[in-house]
């Protein structure tokens, strides 16, 4: 068998036994702390196409995140929408919001785009908060259940694992191809790709689509399992941080990083949560420090560092 | 025919500086043509309107014919291949993955990106450190490297900024017999700067001369180090000795 080959396999085995776990693990809490963690899992995987592979430092995801979620609840309960159809209609919508800031924003390098994409998620943000008529203001705004009522927690979980395993697989795709070493190169260096004959501002941008269309679909399945949604929790800075908090954890522009990021970083949360109370959120500010000092590459990209390395020597 | 490169009373200032001024020249087919002049005199500016970094404030570049736009991937896939003087490798990445990277402005396949790449690398007897990551090489290795990834780019037109200067006369022979053989890729011409004397008289065709932005000379590289205002501007008295 090839290499991809047994890849394949072992990627099949490992997302059978994720789909698996439900039926052991089958308390309603306890599923919903595994569906936090393939959400972001997912979350940080689609940040990373463009955070990490493109190095385009993006802390404003939550603007997609949060328009997946308005997105959802509007074209459903305001508009009247079957929920298949609202649910492509909110991920359209964040496509088309991220090439309107990727078109401002792209024109920026290094920390001054950081900077926008905060700045356009928090416009966003404040646009939420005044305008009622349309998001429910400050009160908030109902969103529908996308699921079958009985055991919604299942259903869930299940979806963020399939959230995580498509962005994985897109990925993975998306390296192998041209597409992905145009990525790599604008990260590496922006003139270079330019006399590669790579249009760095289109690619840059068909890469955001991308993530945007997938945090969108993670935006609308934690509104819908929330039921409920206000600006502060879906398109707040802090969702934005956690997104790309993930991917740096794990290893930024390696593909398995922010599943590990994901899974360290928000069983470690919901642990100290229970051990702490309040106090968790500096446990949870010391253990980023400590990596970011310690692990610039993140967790993912030390080992694989440290392997090229060894094999190197060999 | 219609040169393969024509620059036509081309200007380009930045704030009071003037670095370049009204220049005209051509690159015809087939020819190796060499810039040279003393540092500032705004030779590499000019690489850089050439191929699309920068727009020129007066004047109009053709290639092949057409008016250029100042859009460098545009350049780049109408045949416009160049080198950085201060080199740009892709660090994280290895030197095979580099010179893929120029090969797929001309193939959407991997496998024939990689194809071309590791043809490129043969050629500049680079096959040794293909699958090294691009940091950490030595100097002489990374401007080879630029070479290779212009090169598996497909250019009609190669642009060399100063890919010689500095590394050792041995090697700095060694490469330029190699410059000599761009034609069998395809390179329908060849425009470099350069410093080195001892190059530029053995690789180049043809000369022309910058000195603060403007054209001050130009002609067979014999007749042009022998001009009083070359030798002033650019190669100095001494110079004058060591040619008799």
């Amino acid at each position: 068998m090839t290499v991809t080959g047994s890849r394949l396999v072992i990627a099949g085995a490992v997302l059978v036994a994720c789909l698996g776990a439900p039926l052991v693990i089958d308390q309603t809490y306890q599923l919903n702390v595994l569906f936090r963690v393939f959400l972001f899992a997912g979350l940080g995987v689609a940040w990373n196409l463009v955070g990490g592979y493109t190095g385009q430092l993006s802390l404003g995801h939550a603007a997609f995140f949060g328009l997946g979620a308005y997105g959802l609840a509007i074209g459903s309960g305001k508009l009247g929408l079957p929920i298949p159809v609202a649910l492509g209609l909110a991920i359209a919508l964040a496509v088309l919001v991220a090439l309107a800031i990727g078109l401002v924003a792209f024109r920026l390098r290094g920390p001054y785009f950081a900077l926008a994409t905060i700045a356009f998620a928090e416009v966003l943000h404040l646009t939420a908060k005044n305008l009622p008529d349309v998001t429910g203001g400050e009160v908030g705004l109902q969103v529908p259940l996308i699921f079958p009522p009985d055991a919604p927690s299942r259903w869930f979980y299940w979806a963020a694992v399939v959230l995580t395993a498509l962005a994985l697989a897109i990925t993975a795709l998306i390296t192998r191809a041209r597409f992905g070493y145009a990525l790599l190169a604008i990260r590496e260096d922006e003139d270079t790709a330019l006399a590669c004959g790579i249009a760095t501002t289109r690619t840059k941008l068909h890469a955001l689509m991308i993530s945007a269309a997938l945090t969108a679909i993670g935006g609308a399945l934690y509104g819908s399992l929330f039921l409920y949604i206000v600006p502060d929790q879906m398109l707040s800075v802090d969702i934005s941080n956690e997104i790309a908090i993930v991917a740096m954890l794990g290893g930024a522009g390696t593909l398995l990083g922010p599943l590990v990021g994901a899974v360290l970083l928000e069983i470690a949360s919901e642990l100290f949560k229970n051990l702490f109370q309040e106090a968790h959120l500096v446990i949870y500010g010391v253990l980023i420090v400590v990596v970011v000092l310690f692990l610039p590459e993140g967790i993912v990209g030390t080992i694989a560092s440290a392997l090229r390395r060894r094999r190197g020597r060999a | 025919m219609t040169a393969l490169l024509a620059v036509d009373g081309v200007s380009k200032r930045f704030g009071g500086l003037l670095a370049t001024s009204n220049v005209t020249f051509e690159v015809r087919r087939g020819e190796t043509l060499f810039i040279v002049g003393p540092n500032g005199a705004g030779k590499t500016t000019l690489f850089n309107l050439i191929s699309g970094f920068l727009a020129p404030d007066h004047g109009v570049i053709r290639f092949e014919g057409r008016a250029l736009a100042a859009r460098p991937h545009v350049a780049a896939r109408l045949g416009i291949g160049r080198t950085f003087q201060i080199v740009k490798p892709l660090k994280n990445l290895s030197v095979l993955e580099n010179v893929m990277l120029g090969a797929f402005l001309r193939t959407r396949r991997r496998a024939d990106a990689a194809a071309r790449a590791r043809e490129v690398l043969g050629f500049l007897q680079m096959e040794a450190v293909a699958d090294l990551p691009a940091s950490g090489l030595p100097l002489a290795t990374l401007k080879r490297l630029e070479i290779a990834r212009a090169l598996a780019t497909q250019p009609k037109l190669i642009l060399l900024d100063e890919v010689v200067a500095g590394l050792p006369t041995g090697e700095a022979l060694a490469l330029a017999a190699l410059l000599q053989r761009l034609p069998e890729w395809g390179v329908a011409a060849v425009a470099g700067v350069e410093h080195v004397m001892q190059v530029v008289m053995k690789v180049a065709e043809r000369v022309i001369v910058l000195d603060r932005g403007a054209l001050i000379a130009e002609g067979a590289p014999a007749d042009v180090v022998r001009q009083p205002a070359v030798i002033e501007a650019y190669l100095g008295a001494k110079y004058k000795d060591v040619i008799g």
